[in-house]
């Protein structure tokens, strides 16, 4: 369980109100990793989603290319949410960095229950898919048009 | 008189002897000399234009403690701002390699593979202060100018970015 006032702190989490913040604080884990771990291979089962908490990840393409990210509140395991469910990037730690975990199964769940909430959360997978749009795979930009 | 009698009439046992030490003691001598090549050059790489030092720095190289040499090479802990000026120039050699826009995760790979530690965490602050940026194309550069500065005009009290 990570406190409603840490989540408040992240862009993600801004325009959720105190009784979804609540929701999501009940289901959100503290993961911390060490420097060079891999939280996240591509390809694998999309089974949680991921906001820096502190730290430093590189996202990492199947083509070699790769952004990284640096600012608490950044989102990594958006495929969590979007079917087929298996990551497309791979995600290493550049440092030892502190993540907040949230099982995908559940917040898929929350989205499916409550379209407020939904509508908000995917507003802003969405604008974090958009990013990466370019760095993603031919099959995976058809898969995610089909699914819109 | 001949054969064994006629070697110990003449002490040839004690002269075969007497070549044998001769020969085992100068050989060990020279690998001792040898031994000491390796720090001769890292003082004469380090300190070979500052003549004012020569004296003292001498019992540091022939002294009985082995010098301790700045290294990326060595026991996975980065102290600034040598090792991280000595990691970055590696890596920059590694890049003039591969060339530039550069693979983050590649260079990552052959930096590990060239035995660099803690390539990650190094890599990390010289991102986070702007020495390697990023493209929007998901490529790597070298920030133009940053390798014109020194290393203490860069590193020192620069650890709010």
């Amino acid at each position: 369980m990570i406190p409603v006032d840490e989540l408040k702190r992240y862009e993600i989490f801004a325009e959720m109100d105190l009784t979804e913040l609540r929701l999501l604080s009940a289901m959100a884990e503290e993961r911390r990793a060490r420097e060079g771990e891999e939280v996240i291979r591509a390809g694998s089962p999309a089974r949680t989603l991921y906001v820096l908490q502190e730290g430093g990840l590189m996202v990492v393409f199947p083509d070699g290319r790769a952004i990284t990210l640096h600012k608490p509140g950044r989102v990594v395991g958006w495929s969590a949410l979007v079917s087929p469910t298996h990551y497309t990037a791979s995600v290493t730690c550049l440092t030892d960095s502190t993540l907040i975990a949230f099982p995908g199964s559940e917040l898929l769940r929350l989205v499916q229950r409550n379209v407020v909430f939904g509508t908000k959360i995917m507003r802003k997978i969405s604008e974090v898919l958009s990013r990466r749009l370019p760095f993603l795979q031919e099959k995976d930009k058809r898969l995610l048009k089909q699914r819109s | 008189m001949g054969g064994f009698s006629g070697i110990s009439a003449g002490n040839g046992w004690i002269i075969s002897a007497l070549g044998i030490s001769v020969v085992f003691f100068g050989l060990a001598s020279l690998a001792f000399i040898i031994s000491y090549f390796p720090r001769a050059i890292n003082w004469w790489n380090d300190h070979a234009q500052t003549p004012r030092h020569v004296f003292p720095l001498l019992g540091g190289v022939f002294g009985k403690g082995r010098r301790k040499v700045p290294s990326i090479l060595g026991e996975g802990t980065i102290h600034e701002p040598g090792d991280i000026k000595d990691a970055e120039e590696a890596l920059r050699l590694l890049t003039a390699h591969m060339g530039e826009p550069f693979k983050l995760p590649r260079l990552i790979e052959v930096a590990e593979q060239r035995g660099l530690v803690r390539v990650h965490s190094v890599i990390n602050r010289l991102l986070v202060r702007g020495i390697i940026v990023g493209g929007a194309d998901g490529l790597f550069r070298w920030a133009k100018g940053s390798e014109n500065e020194g290393p203490l005009d860069r590193y020192n009290g620069d650890t709010t970015r």
